[in-house]
This record gives C-alpha cells, sequence and structure tokens, in this order.
C-alpha cells in the first residue's frame, strides 16, 4: 500500500473539464499530477486546446465587422411608432431599390440581391420614393445631370484626366493623381469607384464649377460604349436625403446626400442597370468616403 | 409596454456576439443574421422577462438557441450551406484568407458534421466562453450533461480532423493501450 495513491486516469469528461477551467482545485491538481506523469494525455489536452483555439480564431472576425444597419433598426425602433431614422431607411431604399430592380431585371440582378449581406425580405414595405421624380431644376442634381449630358458624348476629350491610356504602369499613376487632385480640390476623398463588376471601366475624371465651390465627375464606360458619370459634391450643412432616382428626359439619376458628401450617378440607361451601379458606389462611398475625414492633406 | 432604452443599449453592445455565435451555428452570414434578427425580436417583445441581475449574453444566446431549434423544426428541410463555400464566402469578404486556409475548411467541415448536441456546448464553452453553468442555464440542460456533452464534442470533433470516422473506437483503444 502506498501511502498517497496515484491518482486515477482522468476520463475524456474530467480532461475536458480541466482544459475549460471547470475543476475545484484539487481536482486541477490532480489532473495536473496525472498528466506530468502522461505526457500522450497531456498531448492529447494540448491538442484540444488548439481546436478550441482554432475555432475562437474562425469565429472571432465576425465581431468586427460593421454591424447590418437592419439589425440596429430593429434594436432601436422595433415596437416604437416614430419614424425610422433616416440612416435605416435609406438602407431599405437600396434594397426595395433591388427588388424593385430585380423584377424588372430578372434573374439578371438575383444574384446581386442574394449576395448583399443586408438582404432581407422586404415585400410588405411600400416605397420610400415617389416613382421616378423630375430632376429639379436649378438644384445640384441638375448640375450633375447636365455635366453628363455635355460630356458625356464628348469623343476627343470626355475627361480633363485619362486614366485609360498609356501602359499600365501610367493609368495606375494617373489614377492617382486623379484621386489626389480631385481630393485636394473637394477637400473630401474622392475614391475612384470600382465598377468593373457591373462592366464599367473608369476613362477618367474632371473638376466642374458646382454651387458654391468644386465638384467632381467621374465618367466610366462599358464596352458598348455607353457612359455614366459619377458627380461629387459637399453638401450643405443639414442637407441629408435618402437614396432616390429622378429623370431628365431620357437620363437616370440615382443620388443620395451623406454628412460629409452628395453623390449622384448619371446615365442613359435603364433603371435597373443604374441602380446596380448607384448600389456599387453607395457601397464603396460608405466604406471610402464617410470614415475619412481625417488624413487627407496630399501635396499634389 | 416598449422595451426602455437601456435595455436596448444592452441590445445593441450584444449584438456582435449574437451575430458570431448565429454564424458558428449556421456557418451562412444571411442566414446567421436572419436567425439574429429573430432573436433580436424576441428579445424586444420580452424585454419584462430579463431579470437585470444576469447576463445578458447568457439569456439572449438562449434565445437564439430556441429560435434555432424552432426554425429546424419548422423547416426540416433546411439546406446547409457547404461549409467550404461558406468560409470561402468570409474569406473573400475578409480579403485575408490567412495562412491556414486548408485547415479551417477542414475545421469547418468537421464542425458540421458533430451533432446540434455536441456543437452546441462546445461552441458555448470554446468560442463564447461560457462557464458550464452559463452554458447550462442558455441550453437549458443540467451542467453534468454539458460536461458530457462538450468532451464528447472534443473527442468527435479530432477524430474527424485526424480523418477517423469513428470516435469512439479510437479512445476505446486508446483506453486498452
Amino acid at each position: 500500500m502506498t501511502p498517497t495513491p496515484p491518482p486515477d486516469r482522468p476520463d475524456d469528461a474530467r480532461l475536458s473539464a480541466w482544459l475549460d477551467g471547470e475543476l475545484d482545485a484539487d481536482g486541477r491538481a490532480q489532473v495536473d499530477a496525472w498528466l506530468r506523469d502522461h505526457p500522450e494525455d497531456a498531448a492529447q489536452a494540448r491538442l484540444w486546446a488548439a481546436d478550441r483555439d482554432a475555432l475562437r480564431a474562425r469565429f472571432d472576425p465576425v465581431l468586427d465587422e460593421p454591424m447590418p444597419a437592419a439589425l440596429r433598426q430593429t434594436v432601436l425602433q422595433a415596437g416604437r411608432p416614430a419614424a425610422a431614422p433616416r440612416a435605416a431607411w435609406r438602407q431599405v431604399a437600396v434594397a426595395a431599390g433591388l427588388l424593385v430592380a430585380g423584377a424588372v431585371a430578372g434573374g439578371w440582378l438575383g444574384a446581386q440581391v442574394a449576395g448583399s449581406p443586408d438582404g432581407h425580405p422586404l415585400a410588405s414595405l411600400s416605397l420610400p420614393w415617389a416613382d421616378a421624380e423630375r430632376v429639379r431644376p436649378g438644384g445640384w442634381t441638375h448640375r450633375a445631370a447636365v455635366a453628363h449630358a455635355v460630356y458625356a458624348p464628348e469623343v476627343r476629350h470626355p475627361v480633363e484626366v485619362n486614366v485609360a491610356q498609356g501602359t499600365a504602369t501610367e493609368q495606375r499613376a494617373q489614377e492617382e493623381h486623379l484621386s489626389r487632385w480631385l481630393g485636394k480640390r473637394l477637400d473630401m476623398p474622392v475614391p475612384l469607384f470600382d465598377l468593373r463588376a457591373q462592366g464599367f471601366e473608369l476613362v477618367g475624371g474632371r473638376l466642374l464649377p458646382d454651387a458654391s465651390g468644386p465638384s467632381a465627375q467621374l465618367m466610366y464606360q462599358n464596352s458598348g460604349g455607353q457612359r455614366v458619370t459619377v458627380y461629387l459634391r459637399k453638401p450643405e450643412p443639414g442637407a441629408a436625403a435618402a437614396f432616390r432616382f429622378q429623370r431628365d428626359g431620357d437620363l437616370g439619376l440615382f443620388y443620395w446626400v451623406e454628412d460629409g458628401f452628395g453623390c449622384a450617378l448619371v446615365g442613359k440607361l435603364p433603371r435597373a442597370q443604374l441602380l446596380a451601379l448607384a448600389e456599387a458606389v453607395y457601397k464603396q462611398a460608405e466604406d471610402q468616403i464617410q470614415p475619412a475625414p481625417q488624413g487627407h492633406k496630399p501635396a499634389s | 409596454m416598449q422595451a426602455p432604452d437601456l435595455f436596448r443599449q444592452q441590445l445593441l453592445a450584444a449584438v456582435p456576439r449574437l451575430r458570431r455565435y448565429a454564424r458558428s451555428l449556421t456557418f451562412d452570414a444571411g442566414t446567421a443574421d436572419d436567425l439574429v434578427q429573430t432573436a433580436l425580436e424576441r428579445a424586444l417583445s420580452h424585454w419584462h422577462q430579463f431579470d437585470q441581475r444576469r447576463d445578458m449574453l447568457v439569456w439572449l444566446l438562449s434565445i437564439a438557441h430556441n429560435a434555432f431549434l424552432d426554425q429546424r423544426r419548422r423547416d426540416s428541410r433546411m439546406r446547409f450551406v457547404d461549409p467550404a463555400q461558406a468560409d470561402a464566402q468570409q474569406d473573400l469578404q475578409r480579403a485575408d484568407p490567412g495562412a491556414d486556409v486548408g485547415l479551417r475548411i477542414d475545421l469547418m467541415r468537421a464542425l458540421a458534421c458533430l451533432p446540434l448536441d455536441q456543437r452546441e456546448p462546445l461552441l458555448l464553452v470554446s468560442v463564447e466562453q461560457f462557464s458550464y453553468a452559463e452554458c447550462a442555464e442558455a441550453l437549458g440542460i443540467p451542467i453534468g450533461t454539458v460536461m458530457s456533452r462538450v468532451s464528447r464534442g472534443r473527442v468527435a470533433l479530432r477524430a474527424l480532423l485526424e480523418g477517423q470516422p469513428r470516435p469512439e473506437a479510437v479512445r476505446t483503444l486508446r483506453r486498452v493501450i
């Protein structure tokens, strides 16, 4: 008879509880002692710990994802009679627009709706815009529409800074120059939105006069030679507006105004196609313009 | 009577962890956020049942657990997203596949193969770092059951990762040695 009998072999549940810190001091000491003398069981526990760490590493990034507006909206507004906050219903407007467009364009747009992280059933919602309001003369969307009408048909000089000429290196240099130049003049980040997924390549951009300062126009072209322009400007304070659609003759225009910028996408395309483009610009603008009034002071 | 602001703020703060748990249950971001949405709506309509002395997250994940079971019962034909595909999707979203894509795909496949009654306790204890008592409360099962299910989940997960189809046999063999 030994004075202190060696600890029993811990079974799986006990070893697992040891790993989770669920044993009391005595229990922990017993398992510690067992593992000191039984490297194969210690190795088993290490593998379990590695699996636990791998699971954490796999799902922890979800914590850093931006919260979908629909969830925030649910938490803050569910059960309240008050009007929905602007940011949330703009989100709804985009999604509802996608539904309308989906009905128009059928399966073509379906994949994009399905791929939207914020996609959720909206069938019962009424659309927040009256269908196809007219561009108001004198408003900034009118200037965006006119700028499109003036420059989009230009064959030789559609833009001031052309990023579609030269070698790939030269194009990249021109892109950087364009973004910095417009950013400096507008005093806000001017991202060169990537619309290649929608079939449109960036041609270039130009500086334009707006009501009380400069604005920027970016021009895109698809393989069929069709052009769309993105018009960016600094808004008047408090002028924020939700995602809307306007028409001016055969031009269609999606626009929205945030605290830091107003943006319009203009083109002579079916509304569904314009919407897909506008939605891509909207998403990229949310990422690239909103968080960054800081540090944008490039020396051109 | 509608939920007070304090409750809504607490709920909002818990959303990221609720989303993480939902993602680990369903693998697919859209399905997971649908589950989150359902759980939040239920929490808001039962806010008066929440005891402020208790942990909001335990209560919330308990609601998510029940909502997930309801959903599976209601839609027994629920499509399962291929975990590898979901993983690839997440990698696209993060634009940083990391150094061990292959390993993580295997991990997700293995996780998806675990029976739910092992997967949930294992995730709550491993990823959410719940104590066994909290896990028991969230799932409505005794602590002893949590303990045995977590360990069985671990053994099964390891066996799957090592390409061994029958976890029970593995452990039995080791016992003989």
